[in-house]
């Protein structure tokens, strides 16, 4: 059976100071359906960021395998995955270019994304007016709070119209009446349009939503003296 | 569903914008000025060549690393939003080769001029030095994307 995405055993290790930090003890092994609505939870330092990175391709895991739709991806860049699968991306640092404003913002990343420029427009505004964005269309990034760039960045992952949405913190840096927004939201994305949603949290709240909960483990640490023993 | 384009990103950064990118076309135009009227040569080669093209070196690899911050933002968003490292290779080298090029064009032009309408080694070796402008403005970009530490850059 073709998955949208299936990651096996992929482990992690990075350098420390005083040894090796391994993520992922055992291994993470997902399997994600066209439709499924997926939560990724873990504490803080567990990896949760660095999951995402490599199911979008920024980081390559130490070992285990990617498959987007059927195809091993385990080396490919994010852009390959993309073309096999339509994906939009929002991470935990909100990304958008400073020199451009939020509008010229979302029509870069459509036109990236190949949506005909007739259409553009619409898509625009409908996410803007979603996100109620109105006000700030004309407004650059770094002139913008925190929260108000991570709705530019959800509201630029949603006008391209993904086929898969991951979400790095999609509640993070977001105030109480905007988090409570997000959640529903991404309910109906998923319920409404069929869109695939994979999601890293720290919240078990935000993470009640998903169909299919991974929970994360606690990374280990492996001394250079074990590491020898090995 | 259009072809996707990264043409309004590459393109549209390829115009000198920044107080760096003065400073380069200035050091560049004088250095291109000191090879235009230099005609010492040592060994074959003109010396006001070769200085122009030990200043084109590190000042275009220094603007490309002044404000490293700003850029990385810019390149985050890119690739979140689909782009790859050589559509930010495009950039900037697009960059460097503009900056160089309108800092050497008063000496390329007259060079053209004054040879009757033809390219020589002179207006040869002037190119050379923007299309190396160009490669080393792209340089340390393409060094910070291809980091390990880039994808690190995504978490907060």
């Amino acid at each position: 059976m073709t998955y949208l995405i299936e990651t096996t055993s992929v482990k992690m290790e990075y350098p420390h100071s005083d040894g090796v930090i391994q993520l992922y003890d055992e291994g993470v092994s997902l399997r994600v359906d066209p439709g499924d609505f997926v939560a990724v939870l873990g504490g803080s330092g567990w990896g949760k960021s660095t999951l995402v990175n490599i199911i979008l391709g920024l980081e390559k895991p130490t070992s285990g395998t990617v498959h987007f739709s059927g195809e091993d991806v385990t080396r490919s860049s994010f852009v390959k995955r993309c073309s096999l699968v339509k994906t939009g991306a929002v991470f935990q640092r909100p990304t958008a270019i400073p020199q451009l404003t939020v509008g010229q913002n979302l029509n870069l990343a459509l036109s990236m994304a190949g949506i005909p420029k007739g259409e553009r427009d619409e898509r625009i505004r409908e996410s803007i007016a979603f996100f109620g964005l109105e006000r700030i269309t004309r407004a650059y990034p770094e002139s913008l709070s925190a929260g108000q760039r991570k709705r530019i960045d959800l509201a630029r992952a949603l006008a391209i119209k993904p086929q898969l949405l991951v979400l790095d913190e999609p509640t993070g840096d977001l105030d109480t009446s905007a988090s409570n927004l997000v959640m529903p939201l991404l309910r109906g994305l998923n319920k409404d349009h069929g869109t695939t949603i994979l999601m890293v949290t720290a919240l078990p709240r935000c993470a009640s939503t998903a169909h299919q909960l991974l929970h994360l483990k606690p990374p280990g640490f492996i001394t250079p003296s074990k590491r020898i023993d090995r | 569903m259009e072809k996707p384009s990264w043409a309004p990103f590459v393109v549209g950064g390829a115009f000198p914008r920044e107080f760096t990118d003065l400073l380069v076309i200035a050091i560049i135009g004088l250095a291109g000025l000191q090879a235009y009227l230099t005609r010492f040569t040592v060994g074959g080669v003109e010396l006001g060549f070769l200085t122009l093209f030990l200043t084109v070196l590190p000042t275009c690899t220094l603007a490309s690393l002044s404000n490293a911050t700003r850029k990385l933002r810019e390149e985050l968003a890119l690739f979140a939003y689909g782009g790859s490292a050589w559509q930010v290779w495009a950039k900037h080298f697009l960059r460097g080769f503009t900056c160089s090029l309108i800092a050497l064009s008063p000496f390329l032009s007259l060079e053209i001029i004054t040879t009757g309408y033809s390219v020589g080694s002179r207006s040869l070796l002037l190119v050379l030095a923007a299309v190396l402008g160009g490669t080393f403005y792209s340089g340390p970009s393409l060094r910070r994307v291809r980091s390990a530490e880039f994808a690190e850059s995504y978490k907060a």
